[in-house]
């Protein structure tokens, strides 16, 4: 159950009052699912009341184990699967009520791969999230390539314009990825577990992205993560799942128990927490 | 940066649609019947004008009787198959995808050899019973490729595969009970045979329209698409929608053409090809460029077919592979640089 | 935006335009001039053909175009060669047929090559032209007529007919009653033999034969002769072994003209399987013109061939009957003109 209240975080109960705060982006009250796993003998999958909030610029990370409902709650807030019961909106309006075009203008999914079938240049690739605006139809303006032009910037992709997509590095291509869900110039960047094939830098240097677009351009990141650490140092709020159920919601130093995280991620755990810092998570030593 | 413009598809089109213009007017002089190019351009004219008692009846009977039909057939058929290839090969995410491969030809060439067993001698029977053949085979091919409701490409193609291959045994059977002369009217059938327009041209016109036209509302879909379908879904293309109307609209385009012109070969996969590598893959400019380039490659091949041995004359389908492997070739090796 | 938006939709109809325009203005033409084109020379006749189309023929037939070599040689034999004006690639019986000009092959003839010669009639057959050749031809207006002999009787009359079309009655009459003559003298000396029962070869490898509709069936029974295999399918597939179990008296070829020694009784006597057919290991096999297969006057010839070989014995005396079967200009009748002859000199009264 989730239980912001228990943490004296200043939004509290009012969370679940109609939305009225112009900088509240994305809420979630009370959201469930459920749906059976393909496997007869495997039970129905559960996704408990999760209620949480995020804002402009925050960086808010969906933390919990395999298997703990994370990647539902993305769809959820994607718009892909309606909740059973609850709300999730975005700006005010619940997610499921939009249409396709509309609900990419809002939220951008960033993917971890690209798999292309002919060759792209970057910039084609990049122009193609402005899909969303304008007609079905449609040959891009101007204002589509400052977009364009502007979101590569902002992952600092510039150079790599006019360069072949199948030619790009690993990480140059997650760049430029990001890069088309900024030109949807959305408010909410949705990630799902995207460090999961990068190593160490590069997995600090894409929340380092991330933390500089949410502070900056203003984004409201959501980042699907099983990553302690990073979510800790990078992240404004964690949203803590275990097994389908939303076992707490806060920052960082509240969220991070020892007891707590240890019967989430059934591992042996220390939490090391010093002032004025973030809570760092380390293996306990083993006797 | 520079994204596509209006002004360049129209460019492209107007330049392409030159070379046709030159296919055609080519095609217009060669033959067996002697006629010379003021003599053609004087009964285009006259004909344009409706001036027909100054035209020499053997003129208007080559001119109008003979070539420019068969020129016309070969543009709407040489589109058609093109754009059709353009399309099943977003459809299907496979770039070595083309018109037949979901079956529809072999259900046509089913209805063809009905039509010859059962009524030889009507006029019109062979291309209606085709392409009912191929209507009804879009029609399985489709609810066969459905997963969970939804066209999935991986089993559309499959469904396709299976079917053409149920529907090649049944015409190997259906063969044997031919007689001669049937076989060989359906071989010629089979290779691609352009000379024969018993449907009214502009029926052909308006349906070519339409499937292209349909196909180009999908462009800027397609392109999305082709960098991953959850991604296009993503960005608030309706896929569905989307594959719909392409497996629909190509499906009709390919029947339209095997129908009157039997199963002409390579078209519809090496036109969007050699297209792809000289203009790039944008849908937008690949959709049209594809249809007047599959125009401008079958009316060549055809004029091809009936000069280079007259009086015999070769399958177009001979020619299209002939023409069109080389050029594939050799952009192929440009495009490796 | 909105401007951007005006000048795309404007471009695409001004593409759109072009790419309808120029061709469609070609159908459109098309479809009307045709439509005026259908003007006889001369004054016409409609006639119904053996396929049911009504074909409008000039009342003078001067030029003809024969699209198969079965009627080419129908023309010959009827002696208007001199009005043909043009035939097939395959047209070689008589030799000067291979002179005319060619307009390709039977069956995809070059449409633009029978215009050019500006025809009165053009001739098809069903067992080798398409419908598609006639319907194409008859839509630029000339005159196509379809014949579709399934019987040697049929072809007689499809004979008297097409003579009757090109103003060549009397000939017609003449040229069925010498071929009738012919086949019923054949018929008398074979009619109280008992049928031989032949196994037909088309081809080989696969193994087909004829079926019971066909037009060779049909030649058989004239030269006293049966198929073993009884089928409704025109050239079933068959498997050795069924021919082994029926045993037939005789194995007929039908082979290209230059080619009869294909057939040699000791290559099939080393064959598997064939070597256990009685009839090769007697030597029973016949090699037959080809013309046997094709609806003409040399069918008649290629019949009385069989017919011979079949049953020698019905031809081996009476020489004077054979002198009866008529002069001709083919082959058969000179040889029984010179047979004769060495007859009546070797017995020397």
């Amino acid at each position: 159950m989730s239980a912001p209240a228990q943490h004296g975080s200043a939004f509290g109960v009012q969370a679940y009052a109609r939305v009225t705060s112009p900088h509240l982006r994305v809420a979630v009250e009370q959201a469930t699912y459920a749906y059976e796993a393909t496997d007869r003998s495997a039970p129905k999958f559960m996704l408990g009341p999760v209620t949480f909030e995020a804002r402009q610029s925050e960086l808010v990370a969906i933390l919990g184990p395999n298997a703990s409902g994370k990647s539902t709650v993305l769809k959820l807030l994607a718009g892909l699967e309606k909740p059973l019961s609850g709300r999730v909106q975005i700006d005010g309006t619940d997610v499921s009520s939009l249409d396709l075009r509309t609900r990419a203008q809002r939220i951008a999914l960033v993917q971890q791969e690209s798999e292309l079938l002919f060759p792209l240049r970057v910039w084609e690739y990049v122009l193609q999230g402005r899909y969303p605006y304008g007609k079905r139809l449609r040959f891009e303006s101007d204002e589509d390539c400052l977009f364009a032009g502007n979101a590569l910037a902002q992952v600092s992709a510039d150079a790599l314009r006019d360069r072949w997509m199948d030619q790009l590095s690993g990480g140059e291509k997650q760049r430029v990825i990001l890069a088309r869900a900024l030109a949807q110039h959305p408010s909410l960047l949705l990630l799902d577990e995207p460090t999961q094939h990068l190593d160490l830098g590069g997995k600090v240097e894409l929340l380092r992205r991330l933390r500089r677009l949410a502070d900056e351009q203003r984004y409201t990141v959501l980042v699907v993560t099983h990553e302690l650490n990073l979510a800790s140092e990078f992240c404004d709020r964690i949203v803590l799942l275990h097994k389908g159920k939303c076992r707490r919601v806060g920052t960082p130093g509240e969220v991070y128990e020892r007891e707590l995280l240890e019967e989430v991620f059934e591992a042996p755990l220390d939490v090391e927490r010093r002032m004025g810092r973030r809570p760092r998570v380390m293996l306990r030593e083993m006797d | 940066m520079r994204p596509l413009t209006p002004k360049r598809v129209a460019l492209v089109c107007a330049a392409l649609l030159g070379v046709l213009f030159v296919v055609v007017v080519i095609s217009l002089r060669l033959g067996a019947y002697p006629i010379s190019v003021a003599d053609i351009v004087v009964t285009l004219v006259n004909g344009a004008l409706k001036h027909w008692d100054r035209i020499p009846p053997e003129f208007s009977l080559v001119v109008f009787g003979l070539r420019l039909p068969r020129i016309a057939l070969g543009i709407v058929v040489g589109a058609a198959l093109s754009t059709a290839g353009a399309g099943f090969q977003a459809l299907l995410r496979n770039p070595l995808a083309d018109p037949y491969v979901l079956g529809v030809s072999s259900g046509a060439a089913l209805g063809a050899i009905i039509s010859l067993i059962a009524t030889p001698h009507t006029a019109g029977a062979l291309q209606a019973s085709a392409f009912a053949g191929a209507m009804l085979t879009i029609t399985a091919v489709y609810f066969l490729g459905r997963r969970g409701g939804q066209l999935d490409t991986a089993t559309l193609l499959l469904a396709g595969i299976i079917t053409m291959s149920f529907l090649s045994a049944v015409i190997m059977f259906l063969m044997t009970t031919l007689s001669g002369r049937d076989l060989r009217g359906m071989a010629f059938w089979l290779m691609g045979d352009l000379s024969s327009p018993t449907v009214d041209l502009r029926w052909l016109f308006l349906v070519l329209i339409i499937g292209v036209g349909c196909i180009y509302t999908t462009a800027s879909d397609l392109n999305l698409i082709l960098t991953g379908e959850k991604e296009a879904q993503h960005l608030g293309v309706n896929v569905q929608r989307v594959k719909f109307v392409v497996y629909v609209a190509a499906s009709l385009l390919t029947g339209l053409a095997v129908s009157v012109s039997g199963a002409i070969g390579y078209v519809g996969l090496l036109v969007p090809h050699v297209v792809r590598m000289m203009w790039g893959t944008d849908h937008r400019l690949l959709i049209p460029t594809s249809a007047i380039g599959g125009a401008i490659l079958v009316v060549a091949a055809d004029t091809l077919a009936r000069t280079i041995v007259a009086p015999t004359e070769l399958p177009v389908g001979a020619m299209t592979a002939i023409a069109g492997a080389p050029v594939f070739i050799y952009l192929m090796r440009r495009r490796m640089r | 935006m909105r401007r951007g938006s005006y000048q795309r939709t404007f471009c695409i109809l001004i593409a759109g335009a072009l790419f309808l325009g120029l061709p469609g203005l070609a159908a459109a033409a098309t479809s009307i001039a045709i439509q005026r084109e259908n003007v006889p020379a001369s004054p016409a006749r409609v006639v119904t053909d053996e396929v049911g189309r009504q074909v409008s023929i000039p009342a003078n037939v001067k030029r003809i175009v024969s699209l198969a070599p079965n009627l080419t040689e129908i023309v010959y034999a009827l002696g208007l060669q001199d009005r043909l004006v043009g035939d097939t690639n395959y047209c070689d019986t008589p030799p000067a047929a291979k002179e005319k000009p060619r307009v390709g092959n039977p069956v995809n003839p070059n449409l633009e090559a029978i215009a050019a010669l500006h025809p009165d009639l053009v001739l098809a057959t069903t067992s080798i032209n398409r419908v598609d050749t006639a319907d194409a031809l008859e839509k630029i207006g000339i005159a196509v007529y379809t014949s579709d002999p399934h019987t040697v009787r049929g072809m007689l009359d499809s004979i008297a007919h097409m003579a009757d079309l090109m103003g060549a009655t009397e000939q017609g009459k003449e040229l069925v009653a010498r071929l009738r003559q012919r086949l019923d003298a054949v018929q008398a000396r074979v009619a109280d033999k008992p049928l031989a029962h032949v196994l037909f070869v088309v081809q080989e490898q696969p193994l087909i034969t004829i079926g019971q509709n066909t037009f060779i069936a049909d030649a058989l029974r004239w030269a006293g002769a049966e198929s073993v295999i009884i089928s409704d399918h025109n050239w079933p597939q068959i498997s050795l072994e069924e021919v082994l179990r029926l045993q037939p008296d005789y194995i007929v070829f039908a082979s290209d003209q230059g080619d009869s020694s294909a057939h040699e009784v000791a290559d099939l006597r080393k064959r598997p399987g064939w070597q256990g057919l009685d009839a090769v290991e007697m030597g029973h096999v016949i090699d037959i013109s080809e013309e046997v297969s094709r609806p003409s006057p040399g069918l008649v010839d290629a019949i009385e061939e069989l017919a011979r070989k079949l049953h020698p014995d019905a031809f081996a005396k009476n020489g004077r009957a054979r002198t009866e079967a008529g002069a001709g200009q083919f082959a058969f009748a000179a040889d029984s003109i010179r047979g004769v002859a060495q007859e009546h000199s070797s017995c020397a009264r």
